[in-house]
């Protein structure tokens, strides 16, 4: 009951402020809407289409041809139906976190009993217990549901919102042991933006862990399903477009490249703004491939048995050092951190990063306004809090990982913090 | 001798059949504007004239046929001609410099040799027309035609480049080369008045360069090549210092005689105003033409200047001091504005107006750069997204530093009305080293085009499409009288970055990523350990611990 309520209340937030007055100007904040996924560039996108006009000629749009093709039926068909269909579409993301966190949560329960034996006997009370997981699940929808930041993505009618539909089902599927599922809607959120692209490495391990088996045949057997569907993907889109593939220009090439400066909450806009020409290209591989590729083979490596911390973490990473950034990505992987509560007693830098995601939420707007409106700030201040954000969002995922580490070790070896009765502290070594 | 070489020279030029004609239009702009434009023609038979270059100017001739043009266009202007107060001006150009040109249909690449024709156009005029690239290039689809004749199995309009640079500061340097094209340059004949010192101390002033084919005979089976060199100024009664103006007050002097090239060189001044402003001419004009020309009555003083004469000081001196007037605006004319607050979100608004009791069909040509990008689902037309006025429309959408955005509307403009077109825009952040000097002084917007065909000749000065010198102009009533008219531009000021601190931004932003390396690198790469807190060791004891642990 109290569950039903929480969508009915959520459901109706959003839906209100998808219809008051301000809702132009949540569907234009910086911290919402980039050029990636505005609603603005959905609407442009889709009437170039509709006035047999390719939108992928200009620069305008660059979303993937199938998501153009879906809003262009919606949009002639449905237009009334479009807040409502949004509003359903976070509602079901919820609804897919808390049925996911679910299971994620009988995967640590199972994992737990398989370690049972190197636990030492003082740390049995740190073990998790049902009611504990339960709780968290309920805290997963809430945050979800309630996070400003996700409520914000959703009432600005952003195509974030569908990705993290995409995200959350194939989330959701691999935790079910639903391998082609998963691999479809991590192919379609791939298709979308590129970067969860990473959590097919978490996903193929999750599969392999669900589905007992031949660990290496599931692996090889998830990576071919995923990337004949992205293939399939990148074809039916160019079949779209009259067999053209030039729209990979206006969707990988844009996010790849970041030829659009506009301010967003992520690091890019300015550093790319203010680089030399000469070296322009140097530092675009070297960000990408920071977002992209450098952390997922170390912490695969160290992670393999936990492939769900692997997921969030490849999550939040890809959303902090991602192209163009929103809130509505900040907002899904903070939904997920509920599920390591367990945790929280280890994390040293709540209190810094809680503050931190407060003062420069507040902060970035108004500096914004100064800048653009009243002219009496200038670029760096913006920059500056969204450096600020971007650091938090940074400590709060180290300090995860290193709390599931002490964590991990806590339970080896017990709560005392002791060496031949001498007090000892916790050093990397 | 003299008399003998002028004799000898005719001669030679007759034989090429090439013709000079020189002429200057004066028309007050009642109550505080003087317009004079100056029409300098060059008239070529056959093209091998550019191997033996007698009257037409070798460079001009040199561009058009290595590039394969056509017909062309270039002016240079600074200021802004005021349609609503001024009424129309014989030719009209756009604010800054401004370049459309025809190709050949031969032509393989055209946007190549659009690149090289601008460039070296560029070095002949000293303009910064070597800025035109693709990014600031269009090819209007209904706005512009072609004023010489064409084949009819050609597809003109995929053959037209147009270009259009805003921010063109147009001064003596242009007007120099500009003048040395001409046959008798500045020594002799009507371009001696074009004192640089003088003429760029008016409201507006526009230099061009029109080079067209016209047709030789009847039937049009040979053309011939017309190179048109035009100066359009206006003058402000206020800074000549009365509404009694002269030659010498206007150019500093008198007009030395005809250019001895020049196959005919005569001046008009309009004297229709002459009703409401009673004023008298001195000296007297040869004659007085009444050209009646769609409905409207146009009095034109004639004077035909002889070759060998005095200095002559055209002027005119009011009966009355300066009188207030009531100023009946044109048939059709036109307003731009920007929109919106703040430097995130804008838009742009062309307002349209016709006076006249029918309707007026029209091309609008927005151009927005690159920087400005334009939403097409935004466009609407007297606050309607479906207008019915709208009868036809091209859009090409711009690409970020590649191509601009250029939208063209067919409209019917209904009798007595006023029409608002407007477009949204979203500011674009560009790159440090994009932004021009000076980037807080704003981006100029090029000014929209706006194609009539004006049902009627009121205010209307050009010359038809078939005629070449200026007494074309007499009695010629058309069904409608074409005329391509530019729009006021507008500036933007667009957001700005710190220029001051790229290494900082460099350093701030590496070091974001680095806070994240670091401790990631650690997680993966260290185990953790449970290391006795001791007592405090001395620092002896830390280096020795350090070099051990170097040993380990």
């Amino acid at each position: 009951m109290a569950a039903i309520m929480k969508y009915m209340i959520a459901g109706l937030v959003r839906y209100w402020l998808i219809h008051i007055d301000y809702w132009q100007t949540i569907a234009n904040r910086v911290e919402i809407a980039t050029p990636l996924n505005s609603w603005k560039r959905l609407v442009e996108g889709v009437f170039l289409y509709d006035h047999n006009i390719n939108p992928y000629e200009g620069d305008s749009f660059h979303e993937s041809p199938i998501m153009l093709l879906i809003f262009h039926c919606l949009m002639k068909r449905v237009p009334y139906l479009l807040p409502l269909l949004f509003t359903v579409l976070d509602l079901l993301t919820a609804y897919l976190l808390y049925k996911t966190s679910k299971s994620f949560i009988k995967i640590f329960i199972e994992s737990q009993k398989k370690q049972n034996d190197d636990i030492a006997e003082e740390s049995k009370t740190m073990l998790l217990n049902e009611t504990q997981l339960t709780e968290a699940a309920d805290y997963v929808l809430s945050v979800y549901l309630f996070n400003p930041y996700s409520v914000l993505n959703c009432a600005g009618m952003t195509t974030t919102v569908i990705q993290n539909l995409l995200v959350a089902t194939s989330l959701w599927s691999a935790s079910n042991g639903y391998g082609i599922l998963a691999c479809i809607f991590i192919a379609l959120a791939t298709h979308q933006a590129l970067y969860p692209v990473l959590l097919i490495v978490p996903i193929a391990i999750l599969l392999a862990d669900v589905n007992k088996g031949c660990n290496k045949c599931s692996y090889i057997r998830t990576l071919l399903v995923f990337v004949l569907c992205w293939g399939f993907l990148i074809y039916i889109s160019a079949y779209i477009m009259d067999g053209s593939y030039n729209y990979l220009h206006n969707t990988y090439g844009f996010i790849l490249t970041v030829p659009d400066l506009k301010p967003n909450i992520g690091l890019f806009w300015y550093f790319f703004t203010e680089m030399f020409e000469h070296f322009r290209l140097l530092f675009v591989c070297a960000f990408q491939i920071n977002a992209l590729a450098l952390y997922v083979i170390p912490l695969t490596l160290r992670f393999k048995r936990e492939p769900v911390l692997l997921a969030t973490v490849l999550i939040a990473l890809s959303t902090i050092f991602r192209s163009y950034p929103c809130i509505g990505d900040v907002g899904f992987y903070l939904a997920l951190l509920p599920m390591w509560k367990h945790l929280f007693t280890f994390m040293q830098q709540k209190f810094i990063v809680g503050c931190a995601f407060i003062i420069t939420s507040a902060l970035g707007p108004t500096v914004w306004h100064l800048w653009i409106y009243s002219g009496s700030a200038n670029a760096n201040f913006f920059f500056g809090v969204t450096l600020s954000f971007a650091t938090a969002q940074i400590f709060l995922i180290t300090d995860l990982l290193f709390a599931y580490i002490k964590r991990e070790f806590t339970l080896k070896h017990g709560l005392s913090r002791q060496v031949d009765g001498k007090p000892a502290k916790l050093v990397l070594r | 001798m003299a008399v003998l070489l002028i004799i000898f020279m005719t001669a030679v030029f007759g034989a090429f059949g090439d013709d000079f004609i020189e002429e200057i239009f004066i028309k007050p702009l009642p109550p505080t504007h003087l317009y004079s434009y100056f029409q300098f023609i060059t008239l070529i038979n056959n093209n091998d004239s550019f191997v033996h270059s007698n009257l037409s100017p070798r460079s001009i001739g040199e561009v058009i046929s290595r590039f394969k043009v056509e017909e062309l266009h270039l002016t240079l202007t600074e200021g802004q001609w005021r349609h609503n107060q001024w009424g129309y001006p014989v030719v009209d150009a756009a604010p800054g410099a401004e370049l459309y040109a025809w190709f050949d249909p031969e032509v393989e690449d055209i946007d190549a040799e659009w690149r090289k024709l601008s460039a070296t156009l560029s070095g002949l005029f000293c303009a910064s027309l070597n800025f035109i690239d693709s990014f600031n290039t269009i090819t209007p689809q209904m706005a512009l035609w072609p004023t010489g004749p064409v084949k009819s199995n050609v597809n003109v309009t995929s053959l037209l480049r147009y270009a259009s640079l805003p921010r063109e500061i147009v001064c003596t340097e242009n007007l120099t080369p500009w003048k040395k094209l001409l046959p008798c340059e500045s020594s002799r004949g009507f371009s001696a008045l074009l004192n640089s010192r003088m003429i760029h101390n008016t409201n507006y002033h526009s230099i061009g360069v029109h080079v067209r084919k016209v047709c030789a005979s009847e039937d049009c089976t040979e053309t011939k090549l017309e190179i048109k060199q035009t100066v359009a100024l206006v003058y402000d009664y206020k800074i000549i210092g009365s509404n009694n103006w002269s030659f010498i007050k206007l150019f500093g002097h008198g007009l030395p005689g005809a250019c001895p090239l020049a196959t005919t060189s005569t001046i008009y001044i309009d004297i229709t105003s002459n009703v409401t402003f009673p004023f008298q001419l001195s000296p007297p004009p040869d004659k007085i033409v009444s050209s009646h020309r769609g409905g409207s009555v146009t009095n034109l003083a004639v004077y035909n200047i002889e070759t060998d004469v005095e200095m002559i000081n055209v002027g005119v001196k009011h009966n009355s001091k300066e009188k207030l007037g009531v100023n009946v605006p044109p048939p059709l004319h036109f307003n731009r504005y920007v929109l919106g607050y703040g430097k995130e979100f804008g838009g742009i608004v062309t307002e349209l107006i016709n006076n006249y009791w029918t309707a007026i069909d029209v091309v609008v040509l927005e151009n927005a750069p690159w920087w400005l990008p334009i939403q097409l689902s935004s466009l609407r037309i007297n606050s309607e997204a479906e207008s019915k006025l709208v009868k036809s429309q091209y859009y090409s959408p711009g690409r970020s530093r590649q191509k601009p955005y250029h939208l063209e509307l067919l409209l019917t403009l209904p009798p007595r009305s006023t029409t608002t077109i407007t477009i949204d825009f979203e500011f674009v952040f560009l790159k440090w080293q994009e932004y021009p000097p000076d980037a807080n002084h704003g981006f100029y917007i090029g000014s929209a085009i706006v194609t009539a065909n004006l049902p009627t000749a009121k205010n209307y000065t050009s010359i038809p499409v078939s005629g070449i010198s200026y007494n074309s102009t007499f009695n010629a009533s058309q069904p409608w009288y074409p005329a391509v008219f530019r729009t006021n531009g507008a500036m933007v000021s667009l957001p700005t970055p710190d220029f001051s601190m790229p290494y900082n931004v460099i350093c701030l932003a590496c070091t974001v990523v680095a806070l994240a390396f670091g401790p990631l690198h650690n997680i993966c790469t260290k185990e953790l350990l449970l290391k006795p807190i001791g007592t405090p060791l001395s620092l002896t004891q830390k280096v020795l611990n350090f070099f051990k642990r170097k040993k380990e």
